[in-house]
């Protein structure tokens, strides 16, 4: 690797998982950087948050299910894991998700996680 | 350490906007591009804290092009360059699209 | 002197991509490094051969080469994202010959070499 390796990369989640590709490409990138051994950071906001939901099964509407994968998070070092409380509150959803670890934050500290990245992507 | 917004889409059609506002920071800076410029007629625009001295901009031709009135005393209207170095002078960019 | 990458999502027949080419021509004419352009999502498409614009509209591809070819710009496709979208530089060819067919690693290398990365 080049130079600054140890920048930090965050993915910021914004799309509901299944009717665009968006949670897929996003997923590759991360366990992309998680495979040359670069920190990555993942935040949940929005409609990403949906993505975490427990109880879901892509395969009723022929999805290959892709969040699956995200129990494998800690084989590659994804630690990381962020999620907007108030994009919760609004969707009325708890904090039950069908992976472990994940820290839910309120909009300023959210935030202040983001903001120590030096490079973020959002899909 | 101001973080640089990227604003493409505007609260009329998604919450990208929304979103962005959700994790600005005193003295982070916003620019307008694209359909974005049309977050200047939202209501959400005015929920800006304006103590955050959060600097709102927006590249002049693309709000020229939409017929978008810039009240040059809430807005900078910048230029691409200006937005080029922005990118440098900032500590970090997110584009919300 | 900082550097920059620029990662390209929106397809050329979007205006969007105007605006992603205007921001990338900017840079390198006011003497910015640019480490390279990766293209991910419908961005792949600007690689494919086969799409006609009409010719009184923007032309994504004339930019892109004009630009690989004065500032020596790396363009690197997502093979991946490429494929999925019926490009491929095995069976049909149709990839334009200014861009360099990567992975998402290329995208790692990116993100290391540049201070920041902007996506458009």
């Amino acid at each position: 690797m080049t130079q600054n390796s140890k920048k930090l990369t965050a993915i910021v989640n914004s799309k509901a998982p299944y009717s665009n590709t968006a949670g897929k490409d996003s997923l590759d990138i991360a366990l992309i950087f998680g495979s040359f051994e670069q920190p990555i950071s993942l935040f949940f906001q929005g409609d990403g948050v949906w993505q975490l939901l427990q109880g879901q099964d892509g395969s009723n509407i022929s999805v290959k299910d892709y969040l699956k994968t995200f129990a494998a998070f800690e084989f590659y070092d994804i630690e990381n894991i962020y999620v907007c409380q108030d994009s919760l509150t609004e969707r009325n959803l708890t904090h039950y998700f069908h992976i472990d670890d994940v820290a839910v934050l309120e909009n300023k500290e959210f935030a202040e996680k983001l903001a120590i990245h030096q490079t973020i992507l959002r899909f | 350490m101001p973080t640089l917004h990227i604003v493409r889409q505007n609260a009329f059609t998604s919450d990208d906007f929304k979103q962005c506002l959700q994790v600005t920071r005193i003295n982070d800076i916003i620019v307008f591009i694209d359909d974005g410029c049309y977050n200047l007629s939202h209501t959400l625009i005015k929920t800006i804290d304006s103590k955050a001295n959060i600097s709102l901009n927006i590249i002049g031709k693309h709000a020229q092009a939409r017929g978008i009135a810039i009240d040059e005393i809430l807005y900078n209207t910048i230029n691409m360059n200006d937005l080029v170095q922005l990118t440098l002078k900032t500590s970090r960019v997110i584009t919300w699209q | 002197m900082k550097k920059l990458a620029v990662v390209v999502t929106t397809p050329p027949y979007s205006n969007l991509s105007v605006t992603a080419l205007d921001y990338i021509e900017t840079a390198l004419n006011a003497g910015i490094e640019l480490v390279g352009v990766f293209f991910y999502q419908d961005g792949v498409i600007h690689a494919n051969q086969q799409v006609e614009i009409a010719s009184d509209e923007f032309q994504c591809i004339n930019h892109w080469q004009t630009l690989h070819e004065k500032y020596l710009l790396p363009l690197h496709l997502c093979i991946t994202a490429a494929e999925k979208r019926g490009l491929s530089d095995e069976q049909s060819q149709n990839i334009h010959s200014i861009f360099t067919v990567s992975g998402l690693g290329e995208l790692v290398e990116l993100a290391n070499k540049a201070d920041r990365v902007v996506q458009f």
